[in-house]
């Protein structure tokens, strides 16, 4: 029973430099941070606290950075990956309610969620995707998430790399394998530094909506293989 | 004259194509794909009533609809595939990458950790030997 911690990172030099002495102290899990081609001081920050450090020589996004986390962790035998932020909005101390959750239901998901912290567009953002896709989650885009073994399996597969962001799709992917993806409230601390990757200029709402939409939509209908 | 100027346009394109693939510039499948274009253009240059021919048995009344949607249908389909190539390799792409930095990772660990080991071997040798 090995448990591996996931944190992208771009550029959160100053952020890690917060979190990590923190969560060492804090949890006896595996760390390993995937730098996603930054070009501050993230790597060095992160030898700094022993702490393992992957440097992907190509930008690949969050999602594909969490990715080589969870198939690092398929390759080196891991039974549960807990993903998280590495702006300090995830707090160390509940990593347990994640880990209890998950002990004590049958699920293969556990996903922290801090439903007051969407704005009222967000809200609407997701009702608006949860009719597209009937799937019954609070917070679609949380990165504080632990998966088991068989939701590591299904999400280091080819079609999982075509992914984008680490949200509908991810979820989407999930319970189609048959997975069941159970919520945990959480207590989340409002970014250090920095905004959402995802809600930070309207462009980029613009291009997240249409590409998510897209993805919905051709997935409407594809029932989960149970 | 506008036959003329197809055959040269398609003469010249199967050219380029096979200098193209003689300097190792342009590989397989493509560059069958563009010698197809440029043969046809050459025969339909030729024999035109080709189309004429095909039209009056398709039931079209003015033939050149006939090359125009076919051509611009060759060219939707050409892109659509040109496209999932390119989601085929950035899958590749992603993937090589993710599978890079993980053996980076693996290959820089090992030597921090046996570096240990191999010093505390020496002095042991160097002592059997004085």
């Amino acid at each position: 029973m090995k448990t591996l911690i996931v944190i992208p990172a771009f550029n959160e030099a100053i952020n890690l430099a917060r979190l990590l002495p923190d969560l060492v102290a804090t949890v006896s899990y595996d760390v390993v941070i995937i730098n996603d081609a930054s070009t501050d001081d993230t790597a060095r920050v992160v030898k700094a606290h022993d702490v393992d450090c992957f440097t992907l020589p190509i930008q690949l996004g969050a999602w594909g950075a969490t990715q080589t986390g969870i198939r690092y962790a398929a390759k080196a035998g891991y039974s549960e990956v807990i993903t998280m932020d590495a702006d300090g909005q995830h707090l160390p101390v509940e990593l347990n309610a994640l880990m209890q959750v998950y002990r004590n239901t049958n699920a293969n998901v556990v996903i922290g969620t801090f439903p007051s912290r969407l704005s009222r567009l967000k809200k609407l953002a997701w009702k608006f995707f949860k009719m597209l896709t009937h799937i019954k989650i609070e917070d679609l885009t949380s990165g504080f998430r632990l998966y088991d073994k068989q939701a590591i399996e299904v999400l280091s597969s080819k079609q999982a790399s075509m992914l984008d962001y680490q949200d509908v799709g991810v979820l989407l992917l999930l319970l189609r394998a048959g997975l069941t993806i159970n919520e945990v409230p959480v207590k989340m601390e409002d970014r250090n530094d920095g905004k959402s990757r995802v809600f930070s200029s309207w462009l980029v709402v613009l291009k997240y909506m249409v590409q998510t939409t897209t993805l919905c939509v051709a997935n409407i209908g594809k029932r989960p293989t149970q | 004259m506008t036959n003329l100027t197809i055959l040269i346009i398609g003469s010249i394109l199967s050219i380029s194509i096979l200098y193209l693939v003689r300097k190792g510039k342009m590989h397989g499948p493509y560059a069958t794909w563009w010698l197809l274009v440029a043969l046809s253009a050459i025969v339909l240059s030729i024999f035109p009533q080709i189309i004429d021919w095909v039209a009056a048995r398709l039931g079209i009344t003015y033939p050149p609809t006939l090359l125009l949607v076919l051509s611009v249908s060759m060219i939707l389909i050409r892109m659509l595939t040109m496209d999932m190539a390119l989601t085929r390799k950035e899958r590749k792409i992603r993937r090589l990458t993710q599978k890079m930095a993980i053996l980076e990772a693996a290959i820089n660990q090992p030597e921090t950790t046996n570096e240990k080991p191999a010093d505390s071997v020496e002095p042991i040798q160097k002592s059997q030997i004085g």
